[in-house]
């Protein structure tokens, strides 16, 4: 029995010790502090290669506008937590930085799951959240505007791929897509585009994991179409183009560009995947703020997600400014007004935004992902698409449009 | 912060749920179920669908105990002739296969999108404060309820025949007990307590996705059993707490060693729970709180 009292001590000390870890923010926490901003991003799971960069970037983005003076003469404190792309982990994460920490706003999102897990704790409490994840459902959420995002959405990705099979002069469409989030919408809007083009489609939902799709590709040459559309990830399309080009299909092949990337194109023959057309959201290449994120994390072509979350904390930053308030409450009401003021000075960071709001001047951001304007319901009115061709092994750019 | 220590308090409970579940099972009838994350998941999806169908909560909440055990006693039956390793598979199948029906049918559980919206007890009465202390004494005295009685049945006669199977199933066959009858009701119930958990977490988070149910629940839930003690209700119910303070109290590392970028952090953490298990295992492998058997009792000597 003696034993039992000792290891229950022995317990008792640990729970106090673990739980007195966690009382050390609290202490440093004040009013007139650093104005706080979490990052919950992918850290581990399966969204791990996108999250370091993306703190990164956010980090980068609130140490520029600290070195010029802060804002609200206040610095900037970026927090940042790993959902480990599972909406359970990410609550988690979530309480700690609203319930803790406090910050006024949560950056970077990714998995559509977290993040619609995560949006009621952010409303319900007032915080901000922009978040790069493309479910159609998350801005359909009642979230009274503490939502925004920078991806667009798939309606509209699915509305590009229809548009851009009509161009290729499509007749019979067939779309293999495994079970996504996005799966059902982006064929929905392929179908509406290629049926006003007069053409027809069929589409087929597999298991994203089987080591061969033989009986999926002939059911796709039973319909016999002239154009297919991959809606997969990167492993499992490429088990899926080998069986497409072993059954001998010959006609065109059009694909997400995250999942018919470089390292796919590498990794098999290069007369598997020769002639593929790739879709992406494409980051604003050009844009003046793509190349002062890219000089300002010494990272050559970032992704998508990392040129979003720039923008993200940009337009945060700049909210705060322009509220003259640093709560999720101002920051929600004031982000439209610097993310697309008619008649504002475009603007491509935040460090020129706060100059210019301190001035009383109105701003329009123009971002890294394109030109981050908003609709009411959250979701980004317009981005622009890469259109790239596989030939010889290699991505050809045929446009941005 | 007081309401970070209530969130926390509360995802204690509900871990401890699932931990006093897989402790009944794997430390009473010695089955291992790697598919607790399946059950937790009938149990929310269960509850969650017919509560937004309009049925009251706690007839949800009950809905969703016998859903999960009916789901128990059918995972029982296609295993029945399973020990060991071959039955940890299994139950990893019968937990992956729950979360596909969740993510291809669309109809019943929206996919990948999630049931969002879930209602949440008293919510609109109660405000987002005091909902959050309600559900904290719901889910605490809901699991005192069920460590009572999990501690009651460890004791009794129900108890100890489990034990006599997990020791030796074929002993306990010749001693005449029923050893399917007592594995179907011990997995139905452990389901059952799996499913009220998964009940507990919906109308709590107010939003589920087959993402959520992944393995890592399930292997967090064995850390929890494996570091509290197999086989004695208050080691699983300690460490399930633990667990969970555990997991909250990395998180603050960063915050320590300022030095360490936040992919580093996150990957500490990581090999921290790992570390933890290992060290459990090495140190103290039979838990925290280990099982007590008491001594046989002595032969009667004559005088």
């Amino acid at each position: 029995m003696s034993s039992f009292t000792f290891s229950r001590r022995g317990f008792m000390g640990g729970v106090a010790g673990l739980a007195a870890t966690g009382l050390v923010p609290h202490a440093v926490m004040a009013q007139d502090g650093p104005i706080k901003i979490g990052a919950l991003t992918p850290l581990t799971g399966s969204g791990g290669p996108y999250g370091p960069v993306m703190v990164k970037a956010i980090k980068a983005v609130a140490a520029e506008v600290n070195k010029a003076g802060g804002v609200l003469g206040r610095q900037i404190e970026i927090i940042s937590e790993d959902d480990q792309t599972n909406p359970e982990a990410g609550v988690r994460a979530a309480r700690k930085l609203v319930d803790v920490d406090r910050v006024s706003a949560i950056l970077g999102t990714w998995a559509s799951s977290v993040t619609t897990a995560v949006a009621p704790i952010c409303w319900e409490s007032g915080t901000m959240l922009a978040t790069v994840s493309g479910a159609d459902a998350i801005t359909a959420l009642p979230h009274q505007g503490y939502i925004i995002r920078t991806q667009p959405t798939t309606i509209l990705q699915g509305r590009k791929f229809g548009e851009f099979a009509v161009e290729q002069g499509v007749k019979k469409l067939f779309f293999f897509s495994p079970q996504t989030p996005f799966a059902d919408s982006q064929f929905t809007n392929i179908t509406k585009a290629v049926k006003a083009a007069g053409g027809e489609t069929k589409s087929l939902i597999y298991d994203d994991k089987k080591p061969s799709y033989r009986s999926e590709v002939d059911e796709m040459l039973a319909y016999g179409p002239d154009v297919i559309v991959l809606g997969g990830y990167a492993a499992d399309t490429a088990v899926l183009l080998k069986d497409i080009f072993r059954a001998g299909y010959e006609g065109k092949k059009i694909a997400f560009a995250y999942s018919v990337n470089q390292k796919l194109i590498d990794s098999v023959p290069p007369e598997v995947v020769e002639g593929i057309f790739t879709i992406a959201p494409s980051p604003a290449e050009s844009s003046s703020a793509y190349k002062r994120l890219v000089s300002l994390i010494d990272v050559q072509n970032p992704d998508p997600y990392t040129t979003q979350v720039y923008d993200q904390a940009n337009l945060v930053i700049m909210a705060i400014a322009k509220a003259g308030a640093a709560d999720g409450k101002s920051i929600r009401d004031a982000i439209r007004s610097v993310s697309q003021a008619e008649g504002g000075t475009v603007v491509d960071n935040a460090v020129d935004g706060l100059k210019l709001i301190a001035e009383g001047k109105s701003v329009n951001y123009q971002g890294a992902s394109g030109p981050c304007d908003f609709t009411a319901a959250g979701d980004i009115s317009d981005s622009q698409f890469r259109y790239e061709q596989v030939k010889g092994g290699k991505l050809k750019l045929l446009k941005i449009a | 912060m007081l309401s970070y220590l209530i969130f926390t308090l509360t995802l204690g409970g509900i871990y401890a749920l699932l931990a006093l579940s897989l402790n009944l099972i794997w430390g009473g009838v010695g089955m291992v179920n790697l598919g607790l994350a399946g059950f937790f998941a009938v149990g929310a999806y269960a509850s969650a669908l017919v509560a937004i169908a309009g049925v009251p909560l706690p007839l949800a909440m009950l809905l969703a105990c016998l859903i999960g055990a009916a789901a128990g006693i059918l995972a029982t039956f296609a295993t029945i002739r399973l020990r060991g390793d071959y039955l940890a598979i299994v139950t990893l199948g019968f937990a992956e296969v729950v979360r596909m029906v969740a993510l291809n049918e669309r109809w019943l559980t929206r996919g990948s999108d999630g049931i969002s919206g879930i209602p949440a007890p008293f919510r609109a009465e109660l405000g987002v404060d005091g909902f959050n202390l309600f559900y904290l004494a719901l889910v605490s005295v809901i699991v005192l309820a069920v460590f009572l009685t999990m501690r009651r049945l460890d004791l009794s006669p129900f108890g100890r025949v489990l034990k006599a199977i997990r020791e030796d199933q074929e002993l306990a066959t010749f001693a005449g007990k029923s050893v399917t009858r007592f594995k179907m009701q011990t997995f139905a119930l452990s389901a059952g307590i799996a499913g009220l958990a998964g009940a507990l977490y919906g109308h709590f988070q107010t939003y589920i996705s087959p993402d959520h149910f992944q393995p890592l629940i399930t292997i967090y839930i064995f850390l929890a059993v494996t570091a509290g003690g197999v086989g004695r209700p208050v080691g699983a119910l300690v460490g399930a707490y633990l667990v969970v303070f555990f997991l909250e109290a990395t998180r603050f590392l960063g915050e320590i060693f300022t030095v360490l970028e936040p992919g580093q952090v996150a990957a500490i953490r990581e090999i921290l729970v790992g570390l933890a298990l290992l060290c459990v295992l090495h140190l103290r492998p039979q838990g925290i709180l280990p099982e007590r058997i008491a001594p046989a009792p002595k032969p009667e000597t004559s005088p």
